[in-house]
C-alpha cells in the first residue's frame, strides 16, 4: 500500500536554495532498499539537482549516495522521509515517491 | 559511460566484484575483472589489466581500482608506459565499496571526474 503524503513550506520558498519539500513514501512490503532496487532510487535522485536526503528511523542519507542508502538498511513496508532542497525539489520528490513505488527486487 | 576496471591478486576476487557491482548497477556499465597471475596464481599481470581496460573503454573514460599493494604497481606501471590515452584514471579507493559506488555513478551518467570523486568518497562511508 502506497501512502504518500506531501508538505511544502512556504517559508522556505524564498530563501537563495530554492524551496524544501519533504513527503514520506513507504517501500513496497516485498522490496528492501538494497542493491539493484537501491541503485534506481539514487539514480532517480540524481537526475534532479536538488540535495535530496532520505530519513529511515531517525537516520538521514544523502539520496545520491548508493552507500549512504544502502546503510540505511531499510527493508520493505519501510516509511522514506524523503527531503529536497532546491529549485527542482518538487519535481525530485514527484519522481522519487514514483520510483519508490514501482520498486520491484 | 565510464568504465570500470577491478584489478585485484585475486582471480576470484576480481571477478566476485565485477559480478555484484553489475548486479547493483546494471548491466549496461561495463566493470571489467583484472585478475590473478600466470596459470591461476595469486598476482597480477599487466596484459590483463590492459586487456580490461580495453574492454572497458567506450569513450568516457575508465577508472581503474586496486585491491592492493602490487596492484596498484601494476596499474601505475602501465599507465606511465604511455599506453593510457589519459583518460584511464587510477583511483585511491576501497575496493568493494569503491566499486559498487563507482558503477552506480557511472550507471547514472556521471562523468569521469564524477565517478572517480564518488570511488574516492567510498572510503568514508559506514556500512551501518
Amino acid at each position: 500500500m502506497l501512502a504518500v503524503q506531501a508538505s511544502f513550506n512556504p517559508e522556505n520558498s524564498a530563501s537563495s536554495r530554492g524551496p524544501l519539500s519533504e513527503i514520506t513514501v513507504a517501500l513496497p512490503a516485498a522490496v528492501a532498499l538494497h542493491a539493484r532496487p537501491a541503485a534506481n532510487f539514487v539514480k532517480t535522485a540524481i537526475r534532479f539537482r536538488s540535495r535530496v536526503t532520505v530519513g529511515v528511523n531517525g537516520k538521514i542519507a544523502d539520496a545520491k549516495s548508493i552507500l549512504a542508502v544502502l546503510a540505511l538498511g531499510a527493508t520493505g513496508g519501510t516509511v522514506l522521509k524523503l527531503n529536497a532542497e532546491g529549485e527542482d525539489a518538487s519535481a525530485a520528490l514527484d519522481a522519487l515517491a514514483a520510483c519508490v513505488s514501482g520498486l520491484v527486487e | 559511460m565510464v568504465g570500470i576496471v577491478l584489478v585485484s591478486h585475486s582471480f576470484e576476487l576480481a571477478h566476485g566484484l565485477a559480478a555484484l557491482a553489475s548486479q547493483v548497477a546494471g548491466s549496461e556499465v561495463r566493470v571489467e575483472p583484472a585478475g590473478g597471475g600466470p596459470d591461476g596464481t595469486l598476482g597480477t599481470t599487466g596484459d590483463v589489466v590492459w586487456n580490461a581496460i580495453s574492454r572497458a573503454e567506450c569513450g568516457q573514460g575508465v577508472v581503474v581500482l586496486a585491491d592492493l599493494g602490487s596492484s596498484v604497481l601494476t596499474v601505475r606501471h602501465l599507465l606511465e608506459e604511455g599506453r593510457s590515452n589519459g583518460h584511464v584514471r587510477l583511483v585511491d579507493a576501497p575496493f568493494v565499496e569503491g566499486a559498487i559506488a563507482a558503477a552506480v555513478m557511472s550507471s547514472a551518467g556521471q562523468d569521469l571526474d564524477e565517478v572517480a570523486r564518488a570511488a574516492e568518497d567510498a572510503r568514508g562511508a559506514s556500512k551501518f
